[in-house]
């Protein structure tokens, strides 16, 4: 295929836009400043939406979670590729991924399982609702080539009351 | 996000439109020259702008309505960062712009990806060193939510002399993603600009050139901290006021001038005259600031033409006299 690419444009040899800024970067404290940062988006994610996305166990607050096995969705909805653009649309359940990923091939059995969120109406939040996508998506790791069981989960909204 | 797939898909069915905007303006000479220049470099074709959007008005009022809602926070200097000075944004800003424009990206990304980089340093205390990784992080993204073929997290990381390796780019890349909430449609001041260009009784012929100058304010506003904190609709506003204000002492190119050109632009986008007035002077006040450093760069001589092209304020905006 001749699709044209970006890499038609090349970055021009002896180019003054490859520089580095700030002198050289730690690669450790990039790595505990990542996964410290990362355990916060957890924590986050978790206190939105009481629900523990490293052991995928539900907690007490405003939704309402069920696990469902088997669901109905068709092959087709999920994340076809093994990587690429759809996979970065993890939503709100990648937090919950950070371990795996921040450990690189580690915690394999989390490869495998996924989440699917169906936000039911709840028309005064939609819009407010949507940033968060938890609902599109399913990609759990990264280069993530096949998804053999998943699970389900329903959200409900059993207050209409949500955090701000 | 736009996948890979159907990028392609557009770019084969699109008709190709409008890449060189420029065109319009020049004499029939370079016209052709521009044409030719443009089928060569840029492959990327695209569809037609969508009628149903920029004629419907509540697609503005909407863009009106949601745009705050994509504002860093707090002005973050004051209340969160210890390390970052703003010298150092407009550095990594600088570096951002240099690399858009090498690679050709689409004119959202860059504003976009300032975006997202002054959101999260409005919510995340950084250190200085990690400032680069989150500028490329930053286009990163903004590249793959607004570019048929978005660049690649490999040549970003060259861009940074190869300070960061690939894959700390794609872990950044998640958190990064998990602090601005996977927010990332945020509105830019691009989005206003075919809304207000559209009513302003400028002659077609003449819009093209608006259109040019005002995304190289809008460019510039993104480097200067100063406008991180104002809605997009005014940078836009400010910025198309602007540009006809600048074009408006070589040739005449629009109809109104001065105080009634402001008030229409103000009308438009529901922001206060004094306001805009403001901002239109503040703009004016950035471009020949960053005009004075081009010239500045360009006194030291020991340039070659092609280092000159590389300048890091936007290319066309040597082309402007104010």
């Amino acid at each position: 295929m001749s699709e044209p690419s970006r890499d038609a444009l090349p970055i021009p040899h002896g180019s003054k836009a490859c520089r580095r800024l700030f002198g050289p970067v730690d690669s450790e404290q990039l790595r505990r400043d990542c996964d410290a940062l990362m355990a916060s988006c957890v924590q986050e994610a978790r206190e939105r939406w009481n629900f523990d996305f490293v052991t995928e166990t539900p907690l007490e607050g405003d939704f309402a979670w069920e696990r469902v096995r088997g669901l109905g969705l068709s092959k087709v909805s999920l994340p076809a590729g093994p990587r690429g653009g759809r996979d970065d649309l993890g939503g709100g359940k990648r937090p919950g991924t950070s371990p795996a990923l921040l450990q690189g091939t580690a915690q394999e059995d989390h490869l495998d399982l996924s989440l699917t969120c169906t936000l039911l109406p709840h028309s005064p939040e939609r819009p407010e609702a949507s940033p968060g996508v938890p609902g599109t998506s399913q990609g759990r790791k990264r280069r993530q080539t096949s998804m053999t069981d998943f699970y389900h989960s329903k959200r409900r909204l059993i207050f209409s009351k949500r955090k701000p | 996000m736009q996948g890979r797939g159907s990028g392609f898909f557009l770019r084969g069915r699109g008709p190709r439109k409008n890449r060189c905007p420029e065109k319009a303006g020049e004499r029939a000479g370079t016209r052709l020259a521009m044409e030719l220049l443009c089928c060569e470099v840029d492959p990327v074709r695209r569809a037609v702008p969508d009628a149903n959007l920029l004629y419907d008005d509540r697609v503005l009022q909407n863009l009106l309505t949601i745009e705050e809602r994509y504002l860093p926070q707090c002005s973050y200097f004051k209340c969160v960062q210890k390390d970052i000075q703003p010298y150092m944004r407009r550095m990594v800003a600088t570096w951002m712009l240099e690399v858009c424009e090498e690679q050709k990206c689409e004119e959202e990304v860059f504003p976009l990806a300032m975006n997202y980089l002054d959101r999260f340093l409005a919510g995340v205390p950084t250190p200085k060193t990690h400032l680069q990784l989150l500028g490329a992080v930053c286009m990163f993204l903004a590249s793959k939510l607004k570019e048929t073929i978005p660049l690649t997290a490999e040549k970003l990381c060259i861009y940074t002399d190869n300070s960061i390796k690939p894959q700390e780019l794609l872990e950044w890349e998640l958190v990064v993603l998990g602090k601005l909430k996977w927010n990332l449609a945020a509105v830019t001041p691009h989005d206003f600009i075919e809304h207000i260009l559209r009513k302003l009784p400028q002659p077609s012929e003449k819009l093209s050139l608006i259109r040019k100058h005002a995304q190289t304010f809008i460019a510039l506003c993104a480097t200067d901290f100063k406008f991180a904190m104002y809605p997009p609709s005014m940078i836009a506003t400010g910025s198309v006021g602007a540009a006809i204000c600048g074009l408006q002492q070589d040739e005449d190119v629009s109809s109104l001038t001065g105080d009634a050109l402001v008030d229409l632009l103000a009308k438009i986008t529901n922001t206060d005259v004094d306001c805009l007035k403001a901002c239109q002077e503040q703009i004016e006040v950035v471009l020949l600031n960053s005009l004075q450093q081009f010239r500045q760069d360009q006194g030291d001589g020991s340039k070659s033409e092609d280092e000159l092209d590389q300048a890091s304020t936007p290319t066309d905006v040597r082309d402007i006299d104010l």
